[in-house]
């Protein structure tokens, strides 16, 4: 079955088209990668897929399970299993880390109909998750995101991905503005998520985190079309010809 | 007491017709020192009557014009009222006062309690010596005329570490009302006091809660005052408040004013000797009608500082002021004082005003302000739904981290409980009103 099935996709952005036509499909428990040069839509796709208002679907449908994604929410979409790791998580002073997990976690729930976790439960919850991905207890104890590192920050995004546990779940540019060892470690996140009942659409200018995540699939994103897909060598194709090529071809 | 009639054209009147009619029967009637000090009061009230916005300091305020034209002096209340309790607070001492007259006290070891309705030659010096010497001048006319035109109100003298809660109720009434009390709190040297003060009222007529409050912190008294004031639709609510701080005095304040149809708390603090400190931090959480804080900070001597911070969350048609001058007087070097007013406005007819105030006459200070007015952040709450959170929760979660900054290090858990039931309530109301 296609987790996520995106099919003639047009969004327009201020009046503006960005993505002219994208077609694309993430059978389940696979890793799909989009790589494209600057100004090419990737995050466009991120925003859309995860239903930011602005972001206006104007031609094309996205089935996620089979269910049209377009007309939900970003909170329903969340609920269902959609997951966004975004290039930059926002800093929210006033809001601790821990008890932004716990009303996320607990309004996914909510919406699902399960029951709620208690406070205890979360906390176990969390530490268990946090541990693999050297996040301590001090970081869970302060404003979300607020002055945490490059590194951190994206350790956090990957922290919620093993605590909401989506289906889909959709990487916009996790290496930026990560070092060697920060890379390895949030690549490392990533794999243990790996699941055949997942998917997961990776999105990079740069090849060099899908040396440690390895995707089953690439998709080359310019002028807001895919221009080429191709297997995981693909990556390492544009590595050395650079994007202009393949924009040419 | 008979109706007054009042004009809009005619804006003084009201007071000034209640004062040459009444001022036989007010509370301390024939004692010389309080008529004095009434008369001098009564004159510097004249000097702007009731502000409309030609005066510079309520340009913002338009009380003469949301005045109702037929205000009468609000009467002793004699029915039976639910008296209000925001705080959950046990012990200490407790007053209630309806209509601005003290209804009921429970006194407690370490104060004294002195009944202003009642004033009289047995009265105590250190009231003689403290009663309207602030929060009466021209500068606040408003507490000019709380004074001048007084019924009642309470004065407190505390020693030791204690806790007061005040409460201050308008009732439902026929009439539009005015009612004008006074507080004065005097904390001897050393003291330290917990001041949690309530206003609330109820009814669909108009009623101007008209109050002068005058905090004496004596060397080393330290005092943290915890407002909340809630109101009816209809509710005029106007603090006057003047604070004087004597050396290593210390005063932490927390105002919240979540409702009514106009408040305003017209604040001026002098900080009068080396050490002393004050702190005012507001939280406004409205949508509809003015919440405004005025506030003086007079760094009169070296080596005091202060810091304010507030905060307003405005939604429908709600209007936040904030308004702070502070001024360094000659030879107030090394005073370090701080301002910041934020705003959070939550629709396209909400509106914030904000007008920081320096002036500085002494070298060698740290005198900072900043402001900030601005919509939620649409990053963060495309942040927080993408996590699962549903809008109207996540915008919840967005204000209060807002406001958190302000609510910060007052009181304890209980009341930082019971001033979270007030704001989910207020925020509740925001939320309704704001699409």
């Amino acid at each position: 079955m296609n987790m996520l099935e995106i099919d003639n996709l047009h969004v327009t952005v201020q009046g503006k088209e960005i993505l002219k036509g994208i077609t694309l499909s993430i059978p389940a428990g696979e890793v799909h990668a989009v790589m494209g040069p600057n100004g090419s839509g990737k995050s466009t796709l991120s925003y859309t897929l995860a239903g930011r208002e602005g972001y206006e679907v104007t031609g094309g449908h996205i089935y996620y399970k089979g269910e049209d994604l377009v007309p939900l929410s970003p909170d329903a979409r969340a609920a269902k299993g959609v997951f966004l790791a975004l290039q930059y998580p926002v800093e929210i002073p006033g809001v601790v880390t821990l008890t932004f997990l716990k009303t996320a976690l607990n309004a996914q729930r909510r919406a699902r109909g399960e029951p709620e976790l208690d406070a205890m439960r979360t906390l176990r919850l969390v530490r268990e998750k946090a541990t693999a991905l050297k996040i301590n207890e001090d970081m869970l104890r302060r404003p979300l995101n607020a002055g945490f590192s490059g590194g951190e920050k994206k350790r956090m995004e990957i922290l919620q991905m093993a605590l909401f546990e989506p289906t889909l779940a959709i990487l916009d540019e996790t290496d930026s503005g990560l070092d060697i060892d920060a890379l390895k470690l949030v690549a490392e996140g990533v794999n243990a998520l790996r699941s055949p009942s997942r998917a997961m659409l990776v999105i990079t200018h740069y090849q060099r985190l899908l040396s440690y995540i390895v995707p089953d699939r690439v998709h080359v994103l310019a002028g807001g079309r895919i221009v080429k897909s191709g297997g995981a060598d693909l990556a390492l194709e544009l590595e050395k010809s650079g994007y202009e090529g393949v924009e040419a071809a | 007491m008979t109706a007054l009639a009042f004009k809009r054209d005619t804006t003084p009147n009201l007071f000034a017709q209640d004062f040459a009619q009444n001022r036989s029967v007010f509370p301390g009637a024939g004692l010389a020192w309080l008529e004095a000090r009434r008369s001098a009061a009564m004159d510097a009230f004249a000097k702007t009557g009731v502000p409309t916005r030609r005066v510079e300091a309520w340009k913002y305020t338009d009380l003469a014009n949301a005045l109702e034209a037929d205000a009468i002096p609000a009467a002793r209340f004699h029915g039976s009222l639910d008296a209000d309790n925001p705080f959950a607070i046990a012990g200490g001492a407790e007053l209630l006062l309806v209509n601005g007259f003290l209804q009921r006290s429970i006194g407690a070891k370490g104060i004294e309690i002195v009944d202003l309705g009642g004033l009289d030659s047995n009265t105590p010096d250190w009231v003689k010596e403290n009663l309207g010497l602030m929060a009466a001048g021209a500068a606040q006319p408003l507490g000019a005329a709380s004074l001048a035109l007084m019924r009642g109100g309470a004065a407190l003298r505390v020693r030791g570490h204690e806790t007061v809660r005040l409460h201050f109720a308008n009732p439902a009434s026929d009439h539009d009302t005015v009612s004008h009390a006074r507080v004065l709190i005097v904390a001897e040297a050393g003291a330290s006091l917990r001041l949690f003060e309530s206003h609330s009222s109820e009814g669909e007529s108009q009623s101007l809660a008209n109050l002068g409050m005058e905090l004496v912190l004596k060397s080393g008294a330290k005092m943290e005052h915890i407002r909340v004031q809630t109101g009816a639709a209809n509710a005029l609510h106007v603090t006057s408040l003047g604070a004087s701080l004597a050396k290593d005095a210390e005063y932490r304040a927390l105002y919240a004013a979540m409702g009514g149809r106009l408040s305003r708390l017209d604040i001026d603090v002098k900080l009068g000797s080396a050490g002393a400190h004050a702190t005012l931090h507001n939280v406004a959480v409205l949508n509809a009608g003015i919440a405004d804080v005025t506030t003086v900070m007079d760094h009169a001597a070296a080596h005091t500082t202060s810091r304010q911070l507030f905060k307003s969350v405005v939604g429908g048609r709600g209007r936040s002021v904030n308004q702070g001058r502070v001024s360094v007087r000659k030879g107030a070097v090394k005073s370090d004082s701080h301002q910041l007013f934020k705003a959070l406005l939550l629709s396209p007819r909400a509106e914030a005003d904000a007008k920081p105030e320096l002036e500085i006459f002494a070298d060698d200070v740290v005198c900072g302000h900043g402001t900030a007015i601005g919509a939620l952040d649409a990053d963060a709450l495309f942040y927080l739904r993408a996590r699962g959170i549903p809008e109207l929760e996540a915008k919840g979660l967005l204000i209060r981290a807002f406001l958190a900054d302000a609510l910060e290090g007052f009181g304890d858990e209980a009341l930082r409980d019971a001033l979270s039931v007030r704001l989910d309530a207020a925020l509740g109301a925001l939320e309704e009103a704001t699409p």
